[in-house]
């Protein structure tokens, strides 16, 4: 007997794995499970595996000290060998993992996965993609750049709205009362032992019940699932109609996590890793930080909210979300698997994802955030200053000078806040922008007080000239009546 | 056969390690590498001229130092007319009466001294071309002595009227440099530098062909200076023009009725 085989027995006669082992691998799963649709959760396994793997070397090199976490990511992007990959590889593994994720979760929910007896797994399943979102988030902290700082600060004064105690929520979670080295030891530990420790255990858990229970059947329209019958039907399902999932079922699980590893790879060499954006200091005012990507819509869903919904949706919304998701197995535990008799289901994941899909998408332009550079960086376009008068001149210096610009667009550049002003002339009269500059409203401020007249004249001049030109100037018949009155040329300023 | 089998297949995996150790040495030259340097630099980090220009004058000096709202700064005869200290001064510290913001650190603005020397080099390097004044007596930069507002009526009439017409509200090829607001928001600096420099871009000469005589003198340029600035109103940009003061309810009345 060669030598191996010996240890081998040797363990063996110990342990006692093989029996179990060998029964988990070869136990039959229903023949039409052998699907393309199975492998999400298999995939999101290996990226987990992943994650843990990439993390620990990262960790070798991270130092998670406020002082020195910047630092040392720039170490890893700039003088280790590779250490730029490493960092790559663990932040797209990251955006694939949330994504296979919710994939794996619809695709379940679709195929009515969540229903008896599978109704604990679908439960676990909801708290470790509650974990994967944590975990996101505390990695994107320990980038600790401007995002993430930034994103602390959003994220501390959503915990600070809480009634009663806001306070010491945020104490916990900052370690004080501001943004400090304690709180990136914080979540240090928060990103590297208590949500992984937890995250995985689960995962053995909902893996377990998977073996134990079986993988769920192809829904069939028509089939409906009787707590009293399932167990025997489904047993009955599997050793009739049935494959040992070893080996073949597993080679589809197999080709699509090397898939899904590849993918990841190749982002990462070809987009390189996340950041570290500018050093974190908060006396850089001029950053327009951003989530990550899956927390985007949250930022949208925000910036359209009115000020005084924000709190309620902040601390109502996720609660009931999130019971809404546990519930899910035990309101609609039985009865029928598949999508073509489940319209109310299918009809609410594709509105979710387009929800969703919407929101992230419009975040990605942040319109809600004024351009802090636009005053002295967006220039003014040249055909707006042709044939213009010393004064009109002198009114777009102002235009900029006063940093309207960081909330309107002129030629497509400048801030969104408001609306672009390239025809403004077409649909407001003089004495409607003189109102407009100097009182403001809506959400532009009236910069009565930090405008001379001269300015506010040379301002308007400039603004009334802002129309397409084959359109006429809009009008106020009332000024002309007004004019004929007083015998006074409606000639303007002077 | 047997061995050159084996000889084959030694080969494919000597290739095959070749290849392998090509792409891993390729791998260090991925896209996804990150540049050297820090992604975003602290903004004092910057030191490119074309970075800080873009960013901070582009706006109101236009994308390429021309055609924009204020001054054109790529034009040779302004560079060689203003030395480097001044040129230092007016962007760290503005200049005062026209809108022309203070960039220095100190003054509130976000330019450290190192950014500023960066800008002063950059605009000659990229905008001057040499002494070209030299040997054209040339008015200088800044006036030596105070002008004299009656001589530069005078000098107006005949080197800036037939452009900029002779009263304010005779509207005119160059527009009316006459209009209260607008010397209300301008300094005599600002006219200097216009006069002697021109707006090329604008399709305004230099000091040498405003008058159609000859070229304009220092003490010409200093009294038309004098002279603009003297025609500012006591408060200026009333709207509604020279009625306002006389019928000051009528116009303000529907000023109000605004869009909302
Ligand atoms: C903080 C951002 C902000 C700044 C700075 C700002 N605005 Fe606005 N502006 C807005 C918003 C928002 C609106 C839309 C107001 C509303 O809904 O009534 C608006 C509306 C306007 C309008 C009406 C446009 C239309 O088509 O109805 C004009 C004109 C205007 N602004 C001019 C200016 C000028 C001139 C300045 C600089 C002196 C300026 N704004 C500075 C945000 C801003
Ligand atoms: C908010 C608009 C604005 C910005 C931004 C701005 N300037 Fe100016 N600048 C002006 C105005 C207005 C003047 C006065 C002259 C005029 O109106 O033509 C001026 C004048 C100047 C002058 C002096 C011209 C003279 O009279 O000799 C220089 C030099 C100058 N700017 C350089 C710069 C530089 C360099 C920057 C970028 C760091 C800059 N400016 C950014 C508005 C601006
Ligand atoms: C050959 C015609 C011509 C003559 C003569 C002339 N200008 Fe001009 N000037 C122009 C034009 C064209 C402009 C650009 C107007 C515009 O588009 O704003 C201009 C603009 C100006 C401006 C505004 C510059 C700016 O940055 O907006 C000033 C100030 C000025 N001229 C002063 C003078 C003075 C003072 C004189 C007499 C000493 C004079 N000009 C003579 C053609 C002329």
């Amino acid at each position: 007997m060669p030598w191996y085989r010996q240890v081998y027995d040797w363990l063996e006669h110990r342990l006692q794995l093989e029996g179990p082992v060998m029964e988990a691998m070869v136990h039959p799963v229903p023949r039409k499970t052998a699907s393309w649709w199975y492998v999400f959760g298999s995939a999101s396994f290996v990226l987990l595996i992943l994650q843990v793997v990439t993390g620990i070397l990262l960790a070798l090199v991270y130092a998670p000290s406020a002082a020195h976490a910047w630092d040392s990511l720039e170490v890893l992007n700039h003088q280790l060998p590779l250490g730029w990959f490493l960092r790559a590889m663990h932040g797209w593994g990251s955006n694939f993992m949330v994504a296979v994720v919710l994939i794996h979760m619809c695709q379940v929910f679709l195929f009515g996965g969540h229903k008896y007896p599978r109704e604990f797994t679908w439960v676990l399943g909801v708290c470790m993609l509650l974990m994967t979102l944590g975990m996101a988030f505390t990695g994107q902290v320990l980038r600790f750049d401007q995002d993430a700082y930034w994103g602390l600060g959003i994220g501390a004064s959503i915990a600070g709205r809480v009634p009663f105690v806001g306070g010491q929520l945020v104490h916990l979670m900052l370690g004080g009362p501001m943004i400090n080295g304690a709180t990136l030891t914080r979540f240090f530990a928060l990103h590297v032992f208590v949500i992984p420790g937890a995250l995985l255990a689960f995962t053995g858990l909902h893996l377990w019940m998977v073996v134990k229970l079986g993988i769920n059947e192809w829904p069939m329209p028509g089939r409906i699932v009787r707590r009293e019958t399932y167990m025997k039907e489904y047993h009955d399902l599997t050793h009739t109609d049935g494959l040992a999932f070893v080996p073949l079922a597993v080679w589809k699980d197999l080709f699509f996590s090397a898939a899904i590893l590849l993918a990841v790879a190749a982002c990462a060499a070809y987009f390189g890793p996340f950041g570290p954006k500018g050093a974190p200091d908060p006396t850089i005012i001029n950053t327009v930080p951003k989530p990550d990507f899956f927390f985007l819509w949250l930022y949208t869903v925000l910036s359209y909210l009115p000020p005084n919904l924000e709190t309620p949706f902040l601390l109502i919304v996720p609660p009931i979300a999130i019971a809404f998701l546990i519930a899910i197995p035990f309101v609609a535990g039985i009865g029928e698997k598949s999508w073509w008799r489940r319209p109310v289901a299918v009809f609410a994941v594709f509105f979710i994802a387009v929800c969703w899909g919407a929101f992230t998408q419009l975040g990605t332009y942040t319109p809600w955030s004024p351009q802090m550079h636009a005053w002295s960086g967006a220039p003014v376009p040249e055909k707006l200053l042709v044939n213009r008068t010393p004064l009109e001149r002198q009114g777009a210096v102002v235009l900029q000078q006063k940093q309207c610009r960081n909330c309107h667009e002129l030629g497509g550049m400048g801030g969104q806040r408001g609306p672009a002003l390239d025809d403004v002339a077409g649909h407001m009269t003089e004495d409607q922008l003189y109102r407009q500059v100097l009182q403001g409203g809506g959400n532009m401020p009236a910069y009565g007080a930090a405008l001379s007249p001269a300015e506010t004249t040379a301002l308007v001049k400039f603004l009334t000239t802002l129309k397409v030109n084959y359109a006429p100037a809009a009008s106020d018949a009332s000024r002309q009546v007004a004019d004929a009155d007083t015998g006074t040329a409606a000639t303007g300023a002077r | 056969m047997q061995s050159e089998v084996s000889s084959r297949a030694k080969n494919v995996t000597r290739y095959g390690c070749l290849l392998l150790a090509v792409s891993f040495l390729a791998g260090c030259k991925l896209p996804g590498k990150p540049k050297d340097g820090p992604e975003v630099p602290r903004p004092e980090q910057v030191l490119s001229f074309d970075e800080l220009y873009a960013a901070n004058c582009s706006g109101c000096h236009g994308a390429h130092g021309e055609k924009g709202p204020a001054m054109n700064l790529a034009n040779p005869e302004y560079q060689a007319l203003v030395d480097d200290a001044s040129l230092r001064d007016i962007i760290v510290n503005g200049e005062k009466g026209t809108l022309m913001p203070a960039f220095g650190e100190k003054q509130g603005g976000e330019l450290t001294d190192a950014q500023v020397n960066v800008l002063v080099k950059g605009l000659r390097a990229k905008w001057g071309k040499g002494d070209v004044l030299s040997g054209l007596n040339a008015p200088t930069w800044k006036a030596t002595h105070a002008g004299d507002p009656a001589a530069g009526k005078l000098v107006y009439e005949a080197a800036c009227a037939r452009c900029h017409s002779a009263s304010g509200s005779q509207p005119s090829k160059g527009g009316s440099i006459l209009d209260g607001s607008f010397l209300a928001v301008v300094n005599e600096q600002m006219i200097r530098t216009t006069v002697i420099a021109g707006r090329p871009d604008l399709g305004m000469p230099d000091w040498r062909s405003l008058k159609q005589s000859g070229p304009l003198t220092d003490n010409e340029v200093t009294d038309v200076t004098a002279w603009l600035m003297s025609q500012k109103p006591a408060l200026p940009g009333q709207p509604y023009g020279s009625a306002a003061p006389a019928q000051p309810a009528a116009a303000p009345a529907n000023k109000i009725s605004g869009k909302d």
